[in-house]
């Protein structure tokens, strides 16, 4: 699926005095993408601006090729959006509430009808479809509100928040839902504040601090690069030895290497070295590449 | 011998593939959820008492009045005669729309601001004025309805009553539809848009249904006091400002009646000026909900 999702050119958003979003600009592809950043970082902002709720003070963004102030109807005919707030009517039934919002979209009676009873199987509340939204529990609230956001089967989805309030089973069947949603061909935007969702789930990052762009850009391609932590047990000299054979930087503190690899994967050169010199693991630990390394280094060298 | 071997079938994900409708269809789905949900449909039990209660207050007296007029003889003393039921049956009709706007309004309004449902709707191809005018279409549906269903039984039966039969009937009583569809347009005009300004002030359901009629009731208190007791210049105006008076008044007017009580009569304004009043205050009423929703959607 290629293609560009998201464009933002100097994009900037203020609420009266405060500035929201400082002059945006970024790309990002089609697949799933992460919107990461501290609460208050813009990023409910920047997914409303895409939906044409609000309208931007400065600045373009277009969604799919569509401009967010001139093709508002348009975009929302093409979009689903999961809020991070409630969005549910607590006195109606998951699927009467779901052929409404599919209704909305557009979608004919029979063929909303259809979609809602598939898509509340998809996010496992098929048993629970002639329950009022009201006795639901928060996490089959969120299974509900993801669902209204697919059930008119949009080309791209915003979920703002998805896991917000989950216990960490609920927040796992709801990873495991957003990561599934890429393969029915559904472009996914998820905005969240913690880091370890946006690795598990997205292919892309973009990271905001203060209404600020701090980076914009792959995420597996980071994890490859930066630095690890190797703690051996017994003799480190040898898998150090290997290691800098290849061309690696190390560094040695007791039975701990901190290895680095301008270029290449280093976690191969790590896996070769140890396997060469047949040395015992006790610990390895990505330092560096992880979204919450990239975050801080970003965040300092601003 | 029975094949017993089974098979498991991933129906996966169906992508959606047909024609999609767009704002036209969105538009739609609202405004038969606005019916639904001022009704009571496919709610709980308890959301159906008072909508239904009111609409059958509506029309049960004209279904007795066809069905006295035809047990008691046209030439008898106590003889119902029909043709001059309308003005009557829309007074009680307009007093139960005033409760179910009352009651309706809120229904239709806060609850999708209050549990964030106007959200998911901001994300679908709708307007803020699609959705108010959708929203204002579907209880204007219902309250016509409380009005229009009385007069329409009365219609029917004073045809079936006709002594030149019914299809002349009909023809004879045809002159009376137009009024009715004027003055149902004009309590609707008179009702609504106040009732969806409060609504769009409110975040409580109760507060805004009990706020509506104090405003209403206020307001013809206030021109009665102006009207009949105060000398106070140019006060007989605040006449025009009284929708329950100006719409009993635009009713009696439209079919020919006189109400010798009526505000209007006392403070010599002709009917006609109230229902231009009504229809300026009523988009004004409009123009004031649309800028607030604007900011939501």
């Amino acid at each position: 699926m290629g293609g560009i999702a998201l464009t933002t050119s100097g994009l900037g958003h203020a609420y009266g005095n405060i500035a929201a979003l400082h002059s945006l600009d970024f790309e990002v592809p089609r697949g799933r993408t992460g919107l990461v950043g501290a609460n208050g970082a813009g990023k409910s902002t920047l997914i409303k601006i895409m939906l044409g709720i609000l309208t931007p003070t400065t600045g373009t963004a277009t969604v799919l090729g569509l401009d967010t102030r001139r093709d508002t109807i348009d975009i929302r005919s093409i979009v689903g959006y999961m809020p991070e707030g409630p969005c549910l009517p607590l006195d109606q039934t998951a699927a009467d509430f779901l052929v409404y919002a599919a209704g909305t979209a557009g979608l004919p009676k029979r063929a909303a009808r259809q979609r809602a009873s598939d898509v509340l199987t998809l996010v496992g509340l098929n048993e629970e479809r002639f329950r009022y939204l009201g006795d639901f529990s928060t996490g089959m609230k969120q299974r509900a509100k993801l669902a209204q956001a697919v059930v008119h089967d949009p080309e791209l989805v915003f979920l703002d928040e998805p896991t917000a309030g989950l216990d960490p089973s609920g927040r796992e069947e709801m990873l495991d839902l957003i990561e599934r949603l890429g393969g029915f061909g559904i472009d996914v935007i998820v905005s969240s504040h913690v880091l370890r969702d946006i690795e598990r789930t997205c292919d892309w990052v973009v990271m905001l601090d203060n209404g600020t762009l701090l980076n914009a850009g792959p995420i597996g391609g980071h994890q490859t690069e930066g630095t690890v932590l190797l703690e051996l047990i017994g003799d480190p000299q040898p898998v150090a030895d290997a290691l800098t054979s290849t061309g690696a930087t190390v560094a040695t503190r007791g039975r701990t290497l901190e290895v680095s690899l301008a270029h290449g994967d280093v976690y191969d050169v790590v896996r070769d070295a140890v396997t060469r010199t047949g040395a015992s693991l006790r610990r390895l630990d990505g330092t560096g590449g992880s979204l919450e390394d990239m975050f801080l280094k970003h965040g300092e060298t601003r | 011998m029975t094949d017993r071997s089974g098979a498991v079938y991933d129906l996966g994900y169906e992508p959606f593939e047909g024609e999609r409708s767009g704002r036209k269809g969105a538009r739609k789905a609202v405004y038969f959820d606005g019916i639904r949900r001022v009704l009571g449909l496919r709610r709980k039990a308890r959301r159906k008492v008072m909508p239904w209660m009111l609409l059958f207050i509506a029309i049960v007296p004209s279904i007795v009045a066809v069905g006295v007029s035809f047990v008691i003889p046209a030439d008898a003393a106590d003889a119902i005669d029909l043709a001059s039921q309308n003005a009557d049956f829309f007074l009680l009709g307009g007093t139960m729309a005033l409760l179910f706007t009352a009651l309706a309004s809120p229904e239709l309004l806060i609850p999708d601001r209050k549990d964030g449902v106007l959200s998911m709707l901001a994300s679908r191809p709708l307007t803020a004025t699609d959705y108010l005018g959708t929203r204002f279409a579907s209880l204007a549906t219902v309250v016509i309805s409380f009005m229009i269903i009385p007069q329409l039984v009365l219609f029917i039966g004073q045809a079936a009553s006709d002594p030149e039969g019914l299809f002349q009937g009909f023809a004879n009583a045809a002159d009376t539809l137009p009024k009715i569809a004027a003055v149902a347009a004009a309590y609707t005009i008179a009702y609504i848009p106040l009732g969806f300004v409060i609504a769009s002030l409110s975040n409580r359901k109760a507060i805004a249904t009990a706020s509506y009629l104090a405003v209403m009731i206020a307001l013809t208190a206030f021109a009665e006091a102006l009207v009949r007791e105060s000398n106070i210049t140019g006060g007989r105006w605040f006449v025009l400002l009284t929708p329950i008076n100006t719409a009993d008044a635009a009713n009696v007017w439209i079919f020919g009646d006189s109400n010798p009580d009526s505000l209007y009569v006392a403070a010599d304004i002709h009917p006609g000026a109230g229902i231009l009043a009504l229809v300026v205050i009523g988009a004004g009423l409009s123009l004031f909900a649309l800028n607030r929703y604007r900011r939501l959607m």
